[in-house]
């Protein structure tokens, strides 16, 4: 029983994760119709800030805040520079317009910063774990759970009062009608972007604090991870992605937890599978967007 | 632009009748993507080592080395064709990327021309195995460092272990051999785990090995960075405690600045800057082109493939001609590079080369030791 509740606890961890960086997915495409898959880079920047804030003797507490800063900062310039000028064009377009983004950012990393992993200077508070009876919980799942729960209360919060929020969910159901009570469009998409690398500076805090190493293609694993999660969830559909997230963290950890030895090299397949099974019940995901169809700008 | 291209053409017109003055070595590595952290740093090691034998005049004095080189980008059908147009262009011998798996794309190439190849650090032993009579190894073999490892541990008093791998490449699944050292030497496996290069999150196998009762004396792994760290940090803060073995792929500052949970952990690698050792020289002088001081052995490694290629050379009494210095680096012995001696004579193409048993201590490297493995132990190659 201790065992079970001690891989959920890690199932937690890992799909709170998993939820936060599907959510920056979600949150873009349900403006724009955009799939970003730059937005591993956005972590891998993250990342970055955090290695040079380590190595120039910055508080972690501080660099924290300078790394989610500095994601949210280039997923603007990223909107601004990379997807404004084919906003209006096919998904297939932005969908090739991000990868192309991906690349590049990849390469720029390993020609100007190193091709190797730099480490990342981790404090050892994370490292270490606490005891709940019979349980043993690293302080970074804590930390990966409470960031989870904060995260969510406050995005539901802000997207239920806040004005852009408002706007957000309003251009997420249909655009067009959007904009004709007055919203702005490049307010509306530059507010999803920014609020995706605040997504994705969070997660990427907690994705380098696990491995304390920061590599040009670090960001793959994860967006892929959140892709997938998104789509489970039901794309566009920010409750479904935190849905699609968990899912798939609970997928992943028990399947690692209780799949005979000898299957457990066939792990990854058989987490794809279950997540089509899911699909095959539930075509559009969980909690399927109500405006799939609607029309971008 | 004009007055370039004229001094250009008259360098080349120049260069023309040395021509047979030339080693034409074609690179074909990962300068991007998943193997370019290990292929870059080879290639500075071998850029160091081809500008010093020119400066110096060439190899013996007159035979300058020429690089052709070609990005791979860590993909093996990029490498299969890289190679084929380094082949076309004439070149002697051909460097291959770090991981076998890629270099065993070019196999079919390299065979065909009849052009000796050298992977720049795969150390698996299946490599040569399969390519056959044109393709070598420039690293320690993966059932060698397995073999030194695995007696270390035995040796410290350690009879049980437990391996975690990953089946995805030949070099991930060293653990394998480790098990079958440990076994033949009297240890006991209590179980295995794989995992997937890549994978973010070991908490799934951590919380069940901390739930084995007993504990594994050891743990060995080839995983490396950035997987390695993860591993290492979900074992420990989920209460595993057992020694922890790697090998030369964390060998890197990562490592050695995870802190406390690094403590004591042991791996193998091709070398250590012992005083007055080969490789201090060469980390000096890597110091003094770059301005910073190697992050890793593989840019030792790097000088090791091109005084291998100098020795073969020299072998050859001067000959660049592709299937004669093929025999002669078949049969090299005992060639000094930077990390180690090296020595092709009566091997398949997999080298022999001293291995390094370094622990971490205080963040810092430490050597255990260099030790000969007995030829008994070491298991024969396996093919995943």
């Amino acid at each position: 029983m201790d065992l079970f509740l001690q891989q959920t606890v890690n199932a937690f961890a890992l799909g709170g994760t998993y939820a936060l960086l599907a959510l920056g997915l979600a949150m873009v495409f349900s403006t724009m119709g955009l799939i970003n898959f730059a937005h591993g880079e956005l972590m891998t920047i993250a990342g970055y800030i955090l290695m040079a804030c380590g190595l120039a003797g910055v508080p972690f507490a501080f660099s924290i805040l300078l790394a989610i800063a500095a994601a949210v900062l280039a997923a603007v310039v990223m909107e601004r520079i990379a997807f404004r000028p084919v906003r209006n064009a096919s998904g297939a377009t932005m969908l090739v317009t991000s990868f192309a983004v991906s690349m590049i950012l990849q390469v720029l990393f390993q020609n100007f910063i190193s091709a190797r992993s730099q480490a990342v200077l981790v404090p050892e508070i994370l490292s270490e774990s606490v005891r709940f009876g019979g349980l043993v919980i690293g302080v970074n799942k804590i930390a990966a759970i409470a960031t989870t729960i904060v995260m969510l209360i406050f995005l539901d919060r802000f997207m239920k009062h806040h004005r852009i929020g408002i706007a957000m969910r309003a251009a997420a159901e249909d655009f067009s009608v959007a904009r004709l009570m007055g919203i702005r469009a490049n307010t509306v998409i530059a507010g999803a972007f920014a609020l995706s690398g605040f997504l994705a500076g969070v997660a990427a805090v907690l994705w380098v604090s696990q491995r304390a190493s920061v590599d040009p293609l670090m960001g793959f694993t994860p967006v892929l991870k959140a892709f997938i999660a998104a789509i489970l969830g039901g794309l566009g559909s920010l409750r479904g992605a935190v849905a699609g997230g968990f899912l798939l963290g609970f997928i992943e950890i028990y399947l690692a937890a209780y799949l005979p030895a000898g299957m457990q090299e066939f792990r990854d397949p058989i987490a794809l599978c279950l997540v089509v099974l899911v699909l095959i019940f539930r075509p559009n995901g969980l909690i399927p967007s109500p405006a799939l169809k609607a029309e971008k700008v | 632009m004009n007055k370039l291209l004229i001094s250009t053409l008259l360098a080349s017109a120049m260069a023309l009748p040395a021509a047979a003055e030339t080693l034409r070595v074609g690179v074909a590595t990962a300068q991007t993507g998943a193997l370019a952290p290990f292929d870059t740093p080879v290639i500075d090691g071998i850029h160091i080592a081809v500008d010093e034998i020119n400066a110096a005049g060439g190899i013996d004095g007159k035979i300058k080395i020429e690089l052709l080189e070609k990005d791979v980008r860590s993909d093996a059908a990029q490498t299969s064709i890289a190679t084929q147009e380094l082949v076309d262009e004439g070149v002697s011998v051909i460097v291959l990327p770090c991981d076998a798996d890629p270099s065993l794309a070019a196999i079919g190439v390299v065979t065909d021309a009849q052009i000796p190849a050298i992977s720049t650090c795969a150390s698996s032993p299946t490599l040569p195995q399969i390519g056959g009579d044109y393709m070598f190894a420039n690293f320690p073999g993966d059932n060698v460092q397995a073999t030194v490892s695995a007696k270390w541990a035995y040796d410290e008093g350690h009879r049980s272990a437990y391996i975690i791998y990953s089946p995805d490449t030949q070099y991930t699944t060293m653990p394998l051999y480790f098990a079958e050292v440990f076994e033949k030497l009297g240890g006991k496996m209590l179980g295995e785990d794989t995992h997937t290069i890549g994978q973010q999150d070991f908490s799934a196998i951590a919380t069940r090995i901390a739930a084995l009762d007993p504990q594994p004396d050891v743990i060995m792994t080839s995983t490396y960075e950035p997987d390695f760290p993860s591993m290492l940090k979900a074992l420990r803060a989920a209460g595993v405690e057992s020694q922890m073995i790697g090998s030369d792929g964390i060998d890197s500052p990562t490592t050695f600045s995870l802190g406390a949970v690094a403590e004591g952990l042991v791996f193998t690698t091709a070398g250590h800057p012992t005083e007055g050792s080969e490789l201090e020289a060469f980390n000096k002088k890597f110091e003094e082109v770059n301005g910073e001081a190697p992050q890793t052995v593989f840019n030792a490694v790097g000088y090791d493939l091109v005084k291998v290629l100098e020795a073969a050379v020299i072998a050859a009494d001067g000959s660049t001609d592709a299937n004669t210095l093929r025999d002669a680096i078949a049969n090299l012995e005992n060639v000094q590079g930077a990390t180690s001696t090296i020595t092709y004579k009566g091997t398949n193409g997999m080298p022999l080369r001293s291995v390094s048993l370094i622990r971490v201590k205080d963040g810092e490297r430490e050597l255990i030791g260099q030790p000969t493995p007995d030829a008994s132990l070491i298991p024969e190659p396996r093919v995943q």
